[in-house]
């Protein structure tokens, strides 16, 4: 098996990498795929609770790289799904407990056996950035329709460019709000991409489920109704290949939503 | 009476318009973007860009007429493509004496400025010059050197400037020195 790795990154924090990772993760696990997802975000990992895994960490990737146990012993298999496997990051070190080397070492070791790898990448520039790209040959890199993550984003496609090892990388639209768009008061979809002039992957629409999801330590993928769910599985899917049509995310399904509908039909193109 | 119904009828239109000639949140955070990322991505400031802009002015107004303030230079992106948008409105085009004109002159003072350069030069030269005569022509003691006596002829050092002590006036202070102790 020749598994391929994808590391997720964005430059700003509070874009969504981790639970972009954890819902790419379980949708792949889902299509039969087996994935291991590394978090590198050492000193403040989060990844574990994302997929509710917090109680059965008992070594972590910086046990690996001090030889304390092997690295099949520090994979944590998710509770629904056996394909499904996480690699903690250390809570208690910081990023200098890990080196590039390391990782691109423990990246080609796992290789063999899953089909995919996704490294959850931390905020920021910086070694923790520069050590989860190194054994990398894909990103994805996250943003969402703000000023500031656009910017930090083309700050990380720069980077990633500039890496010969990144043969690939693609772009995810978070927290898109539709409504917002159609108002003119976020920037649209459309806009992102020609700014950015990156390929796009996905448009997750923002969704109050996933705090729900978080917090149940569940990802959004398998709750068959959320929108955000269905949005990420078409991400898995395009990621192994497939040709899939993104979301109509203009359709506004709420009440409020049905009512404007309702009314602006009432009031005629008096535009 | 007419002011009062015009008032009425702008409010009412402008009710019904909306905010429309205001540009909205979107295109704000848009235009600004573009800018911030053009500057990230070149390491153009907007002091370089400035610069840039008063010098086309200066080259390009030797050609044509034009609306200096008006002036319009950007980084745009185009696709892949980086492109420098250059938007410039002419009032009237200059004629061939004009343009002759124009060009004598800035030929001129390019000249100048060369001369002014090479003049620059020679004067570095002449005072490099004239310091190493004073090295060399050890006969010609100056008075440079406050303390200056025979013996400070070995050396030469306390003639070419003021600051600097030769060895020989050095020795002779601490000689003195332990003279006063005795």
């Amino acid at each position: 098996m020749d598994g391929r790795v994808i590391v997720i990154t964005s430059g700003k924090g509070g874009v969504g990498k981790t639970t972009t990772n954890a819902n790419i993760g379980t949708a792949l696990a889902k299509e039969g795929k087996k994935v291991v997802m590394i978090d590198t975000d050492l000193g403040l990992r989060n990844l574990d609770l994302l997929l509710g895994l917090e109680n059965r960490i008992v070594y972590t990737i910086v046990d690996v790289v001090e030889e304390r146990c092997k690295l099949k012993q520090a994979l944590v298999k998710d509770k629904k799904n056996p394909n499904l496997c996480l690699l903690a990051a250390a809570q208690t070190r910081d990023k200098t407990a890990v080196t590039e080397e390391q990782l691109k070492d423990i990246c080609e070791q796992l290789k063999k056996d899953f089909d995919f790898i996704l490294v959850d990448c931390p905020a920021g520039i910086e070694q923790g950035f520069q050590n989860a790209v190194a054994g990398a040959s894909e990103a994805i890199v996250v943003t969402t329709p703000e000023m500031s993550a656009v910017r930090d984003a083309d700050r990380i496609i720069g980077l990633l460019e500039a890496k010969e090892e990144i043969k690939s990388y693609k772009l995810l639209l978070n927290r898109v709000r539709p409504n917002l768009i159609k108002s003119n008061d976020m920037m649209s979809v459309d806009d992102v991409v020609e700014i950015l002039s990156a390929d796009l992957i996905g448009i997750i629409p923002e969704d109050t489920g996933i705090i729900t999801s978080t917090n149940k330590g569940e990802p959004i993928v398998n709750d068959e109704k959320s929108l955000a769910g269905k949005a990420y599985k078409n991400v898995a899917r395009r990621i192994m290949g497939e040709d899939v049509p993104f979301l109509n995310l203009e359709e506004d399904n709420s009440l409020v939503g049905k009512m404007k509908k309702f009314f602006s039909g009432l009031m005629g193109k008096e535009k | 009476m007419k002011e009062i119904f015009t008032g009425i009828y702008n409010k009412v239109i402008g009710f019904f318009k909306q905010t429309e000639p205001e540009a909205n949140a979107k295109d704000i955070a848009c235009n600004r973007l573009r800018v911030v990322l053009m500057q990230d991505r070149t390491n153009l400031t907007p002091e370089l860009m400035e610069r840039m802009r008063k010098e086309l002015v200066e080259l390009l107004s030797k050609y044509v007429e034009m609306d200096k303030e008006a002036l319009e230079l950007n980084l745009e992106q185009d696709g892949d493509q980086m492109a420098l948008m250059l938007s410039i409105p002419v009032i009237r085009a200059k004629d061939a004496e004009e343009i002759e004109e124009a060009l004598e002159k800035a030929d001129k003072q390019s000249e100048n400025t060369e001369d002014e350069e090479e003049s620059s030069d020679n004067t570095d030269e002449q005072t490099a010059e004239t310091e190493s005569d004073e090295k060399t022509e050890k006969e010609d003691k100056s008075s440079k050197c406050k303390d200056y006596d025979e013996e400070c002829a070995e050396c030469n050092e306390c003639v070419v400037s003021d600051d600097v002590e030769c060895e020989i006036k050095k020795k002779k202070k601490t000689s003195k020195e332990n003279k006063d102790k005795n």
